[in-house]
């Protein structure tokens, strides 16, 4: 069996729900029907807010905190097939909460194990991300990477940057976080053309490079440790690389 | 001539670029609404330079211009070379706009001394008065101290300060006076300890403060370093002691002639033993004496600590205490961790290790898993030191590799 739900967090606790009362055991769910397909039956989970909210409350009140983060971060790694290990962390949660800590679980351990690498990322780029300063002042920034990271980040630069707005760009899902007059918000980005940058700019970057490039030591130059700390995914938008 | 603002991030920042530290970390969360900047208890790193090194704060010196003559710094006073300095609103002004754009985590501020030690601090002083005053900024900010200055403005930069510090650079007295006669032991530590004072006088946690060691210039053993490191942590004096591979950059008759590459292995091993130091609980005095002074380049110092005490050796994983499980050569803070959380539920076996992604590639030799062991390797320095290195099958054959035994592809 195969179950199709709609890729948000809300609709997976609908299809948590169906799977619960309807005794339902899927092989696979996907975010997309998948194309002609004689052998399984495919059943679509259709969000429903009655049953989501009832799952909601039920984690709250079943799961410890930091388990509850795990889920919702899952919905962060968008590339990544979770949902099979994320139904069976949800049951095995239901059942027994303390088994959670279990990592000799296989889908406990991998679930662990993506959150991790997507907080890394996060990690990575609270250091790696650069802003770009508009005209009106507002500093600018893309991102890309493989998991949605405009929300954390977000969040991690709202205090940092409390007295600045500032928008934090994600090209390739087409979502930027924008902080503006102390409200900061998700928001959807239908169409953007590249933005003009403020004169200081170029100076400020610059004075950047150059400091890249002298800070140093020839004697001991390590590009391959180099390119192990900040692998290439990561250097899109960094500008001290792409001056090189 | 008047130099341009390029020119001067050139020169200040080539001056700067031998000092170690860049560490970021330590300090707790502190934004403050409607202000700019926050410090991250990690410590973020914000890119990584062409030798790898991490960069996290902007590292500029105020000044090259220097009074002073060590024979181990590029800026003596009798070193001919380019010689700037940053005003500070200049030297503020780049803080802020590199912070805003996301290049950095703060400042490292350090200067050679112009005119006098006093009027040196005083310059330094200006930078961060600006930064934290007129720029409400909160973000990290490392201060070199320069030693001989007076107690009040010493006072004055630990207020304003994330981290200070102040660089031993040679680890006996005996060296310090043939390399940098202008400079003692207790002329270098006399900042920190001041700085330690003043800031236990206002809170219970002192001000965190490092120092700079530089490794291979001078004939002191690993043992003599790592004990310094020891008695500097141990008097709550330290947080950090960075080691810096001495890389030759004056023509001294006093300094080792020009050697083609820095002791980088040597540095480390250092690191490592002094991660042991601070981390896992071990005594300088385990790890080296005054018989075998010297760290092997060969092997981490864990794994020389227990092939000399193998008689603690092998430990079960099942049983063992946290204390027990990161002394296990190959196993480090998050194993033990990894295997105190799994063992709660179910007895171990070397396969539940594996998928649990602990490394056990130096570790096996050391433990037994309910009873099961590796039968290969006897239990001895020797036949552990040869199983331990010579390359292990991981090596990937070449597909026109040619098997000098079998003589099959």
């Amino acid at each position: 069996m195969i179950l199709v739900y709609d890729g948000t967090f809300e609709g997976f606790l609908t299809l948590v729900h169906e799977v619960y009362y309807k005794k339902y055991v899927p092989h696979a769910i996907t975010k997309e029907v998948p194309h002609a397909n004689l052998v399984d039956t495919i059943v679509e989970i259709h969000y429903d807010a009655l049953q989501s909210q009832k799952v909601f409350q039920g984690l709250k009140k079943g799961f410890d905190k930091k388990h509850v983060d795990l889920i919702l971060h899952m919905f962060l790694c968008d590339h990544e097939d979770f949902e099979l290990d994320l139904l069976a962390y949800i049951q095995l949660g239901f059942k027994n909460k303390k088994e959670l800590y279990n990592i000799n679980h296989p889908s406990v351990f991998y679930l662990q194990n993506l959150q991790k690498e997507l907080l890394r990322h996060y990690h990575k780029y609270s250091g790696f991300l650069r802003f770009e300063e508009l005209e009106d002042g507002t500093p600018y920034a893309k991102v890309k990477s493989k998991f949605s990271l405009v929300y954390l980040l977000g969040r991690h630069f709202a205090k940092r940057l409390n007295n600045q707005n500032f928008i934090i760009h994600d090209v390739e899902r087409a979502l930027a976080c924008v902080k503006a007059e102390g409200d900061i918000d998700i928001k959807e980005v239908s169409s953007y053309e590249a933005p003009q940058v403020s004169q200081n700019e170029e100076k400020f970057q610059k004075l950047w490079q150059t400091f890249f490039q002298v800070i140093a030591i020839e004697t001991r130059e390590n590009k391959a440790l180099q390119r192990q700390l900040v692998p290439l995914v990561y250097r899109t938008y960094m500008n001290e690389f792409s001056a090189l | 001539m008047k130099k341009d603002i390029y020119a001067k991030m050139q020169i200040l920042s080539d001056s700067a670029k031998y000092d170690v530290s860049c560490s970021s970390s330590g300090s707790e969360n502190n934004y403050k609404t409607g202000e700019l900047g926050a410090t991250h208890n990690s410590g973020i790193c914000h890119t990584f330079s062409a030798d790898g090194r991490c960069i996290s704060l902007l590292k500029v010196l105020l000044t090259n211009y220097c009074i002073y003559d060590c024979a181990y710094c590029i800026n003596r006073a009798s070193n001919d070379i380019p010689r700037a300095a940053f005003s500070p609103r200049e030297l503020a002004d780049i803080t802020i706009n590199f912070y805003k754009r996301n290049y950095i985590e703060g400042l490292f501020l350090s200067s050679g001394i112009i005119e006098s030690e006093n009027r040196t601090t005083e310059m330094m002083l200006r930078v961060l008065e600006i930064l934290r005053f007129e720029y409400k900024f909160n973000g990290y900010i490392h201060v070199k101290l320069i030693p001989g200055s007076d107690a009040v403005l010493i006072d004055k930069v630990v207020r304003l300060a994330s981290r200070v510090s102040s660089n031993i650079e040679l680890p006996s007295d005996a060296s310090l006076k043939l390399l940098a006669p202008n400079k003692t032991k207790e002329k270098v530590l006399q900042p920190l300890k001041l700085a330690r004072d003043l800031s236990l006088e206002r809170t219970e946690k002192p001000i965190g403060m490092s120092t700079q060691l530089i490794v291979g210039a001078t004939p002191e053993s690993d043992f003599d370093i790592l004990k310094l490191s020891s008695v500097l942590y141990d008097k709550a004096l330290l947080k950090r002691v960075y080691y810096s591979a001495y890389i030759p950059v004056n023509d001294d008759k006093n300094l080792p002639a020009l050697v083609n590459k820095p002791p980088l292995l040597r540095e480390h091993r250092l690191y490592q033993a002094d991660w042991l130091l601070r981390f896992y609980g071990f005594g300088y005095d385990e790890l080296l004496s005054q018989e075998r002074p010297h760290l092997d380049e060969a092997l981490d110092p864990k794994t020389i600590w227990a092939m000399q005490n193998l008689h603690l050796f092998p430990v079960e994983i099942n049983t063992a205490s946290k204390e027990e499980l990161i002394r296990i050569p190959g196993i480090g803070i998050r194993g033990a961790h990894k295997i105190l959380s799994a063992r709660r539920f179910q007895r171990l076996t070397f396969e539940d290790l594996s998928k649990l992604k602990i490394s056990l590639k130096r570790a096996r030799y050391f433990i037994t898993c309910h009873r099961e062991f590796q039968k290969e390797v006897p239990l001895y320095e020797e036949t552990l030191r040869r199983a331990l290195t010579t390359p292990q099958k991981g090596y990937m054959p070449n597909l026109f590799d040619v098997s000098g035994i079998t003589g099959e592809l």
